[in-house]
């Protein structure tokens, strides 16, 4: 049965994974943390996360156009790197999203959003 | 077991763990809270203000209520609830670490954000969940700091999250747009509902909401508290207040004027209304009651109290006030008529009061009975909240 640091190191077994974490996006707050994170810091990279989730929720008119079509995840990448961002939908209140971060020579970007599609949903599934 | 003393929670939290105590810390004041701590790492924490897990659990209905009750009357004396949850395949692991995790920094918050209130340390206390999760004091208080900061950043008026959230009836701007969490607490407002009311209600995290209700109060979607909160004593169970014009303390008795103006003036009887019919405009002398909403403030009983009496409504001058001293409990909430568009309040006839039995008087008894506004959903619900908050 995974927990959430079982859930983390097996996100750190992607091809390509620096770090991870589960973030609280309506705070900005790590919930759990491993590996590396942008400028070696989790909880600032934590609140960027959650700036961007709700910058994407609330503010971009593509998510949520249609009832039900909520925001599955996010890609972010940069010259260096790939930043995705998983939704983990439970059904009990909370907002959470994992967060990988991937190197972008070694990672590969299909193979990660699987991978972690599959975490999320084992995370929360009976 | 400490002596119950005054202090920082947070500072006394940092040394209970430093010591690698095991206990809990009983914080007291409003909200209040306890913070479980085991071995100096922090296993649980609770507040009235923040649903639990078993709240959070059963209200999104991830869990049957029945599933819950369950595992505690199984798990409480050994405190493995959480741990049964999981072994019988009602929860992932993940799930419970999940929820114990937000339920702590949740009721933290509310429990640790506040300075100078007693605070207990009761030594070998454990929770019954049993330990699920392990979080550092630091990293909690740490938290706690932060999202003190941010909701300050967002609009910073603490009371907004201990008073009862009244929706705006006018909004200052033409559009809004709101979040799915707004929505929901707008529409479960009803100017009775404390914020911690309507977390349980909707099985959402304390502070969410607070942080929510924050916003709205910045975008001027919810009447701000008028008054300062005079006493830091927010009842999490409120007692049903009076709204609008239902107090009304100095009544008149019913022989020192015609029985035509007892009856309410409602617009279902336009004829017999003093009222002119055709003034949408409510009288200036009802201004003081005319908000609805913002009629179950604590202060609007005291302004109801200075209000001059409705010279539309009684053209006798009121008798004077009975020897007898007013009741401290307010009236329950009687219903505005749903005619909003006019703004008329329905007056209930007004009576003195009779000893239990006695007949009513002829005037009065001789109408129609008063319309009956049908169950009070709102207090029923607000029973069932409170009914479950003792579980």
């Amino acid at each position: 049965m995974p927990g959430v640091d079982h859930c983390l190191q097996e996100a750190m077994a992607i091809p390509g994974a620096v770090g991870a974490s589960i973030v609280d996006y309506t705070t900005g707050f790590p919930v759990a943390t491993t590996g590396a994170a942008p400028n070696s810091d989790h909880e600032a990279a934590a609140a960027g996360t959650a700036d961007v989730i709700q910058a994407a929720n609330s503010r971009s008119l593509f998510v949520s156009a249609m009832p039900h079509d909520l925001l599955e995840d996010l890609i972010i990448t940069t010259a260096g790197g790939y930043h995705l961002l998983r939704m983990v939908q439970t059904e009990f209140d909370s907002r959470l999203v994992l967060y990988v971060w991937l190197d972008r020579v070694q990672g590969n970007l299909a193979v990660a959003r699987r991978r972690m599609q599959k975490l999320a949903d084992e995370l929360v599934a009976t | 077991m400490t002596a119950s003393k005054t202090a920082t929670p947070g500072r006394l939290l940092t040394q209970v763990a430093g010591e690698r105590q095991t206990g809990v810390l009983v914080v007291g004041g409003h909200p209040g809270g306890a913070v479980y701590v085991l071995e100096g790492r922090v296993i649980y924490a609770e507040s009235p203000a923040a649903p639990g897990v078993g709240e959070l659990l059963t209200a999104s209905g991830r869990l049957a209520a029945r599933t819950w009750q369950n595992a505690l009357d199984l798990g409480t004396s050994t405190a493995r609830v959480g741990r049964l949850l999981v072994e019988q395949g009602h929860l992932t692991r993940g799930e419970l670490e999940l929820c114990v995790l937000g339920a702590i920094y949740d009721a933290a918050y509310f429990a640790l954000s506040v300075d100078a209130v007693p605070v207990d340390f009761l030594a070998g206390a454990t929770h019954w969940l049993g330990p699920v999760v392990h979080v550092d004091p630091e990293a909690i208080n740490r938290e706690v700091g932060r999202r003190i900061r941010l909701l300050d950043e967002i609009f910073p008026d603490r009371r907004v999250d201990v008073t009862a959230v009244a929706p705006a009836t006018r909004l200052p701007r033409e559009r809004v747009t709101l979040t799915s969490m707004q929505w929901e607490l707008l529409v479960h407002s009803d100017g009775q509902r404390t914020p911690a009311d309507l977390a349980l209600l909707l099985g959402r995290a304390g502070y969410a909401c607070v942080q929510e209700l924050r916003r709205m109060a910045a975008m001027g979607l919810i009447e701000l508290p008028e008054t300062p909160v005079a006493t830091p004593s927010p009842e999490f169970v409120r007692m049903p207040r009076a709204r609008g014009a239902a107090a009304d303390v100095k009544r008149p008795s019913p022989n020192s004027r015609p029985s035509t103006e007892a009856r309410p003036s409602t617009n279902s009887r336009p004829p017999t209304d003093p009222r002119p019919s055709t003034d949408p405009r409510p009288a200036p002398q009802d201004a003081p009651s005319v908000p609805v909403v913002a009629g179950a403030r604590a202060a609007v009983p005291a302004s109801a109290l200075a209000a001059p009496p409705l010279p539309v409504l009684i053209s006798a001058p009121p008798a004077p006030s009975p020897p007898t001293p007013p009741p401290p409990e307010p009236d329950p909430p009687r219903h505005a008529v749903d005619d909003s568009s006019t703004q008329a309040l329905y007056r209930p006839p007004r009576l003195a009061r009779r000893k239990p039995g006695a007949k009513l008087p002829k005037e009065v008894a001789g109408e129609a009975p008063p319309v009956h506004p049908g169950t009070d959903e709102v207090l029923l619900k607000r029973i069932r909240t409170a009914l479950r908050a003792l579980r």
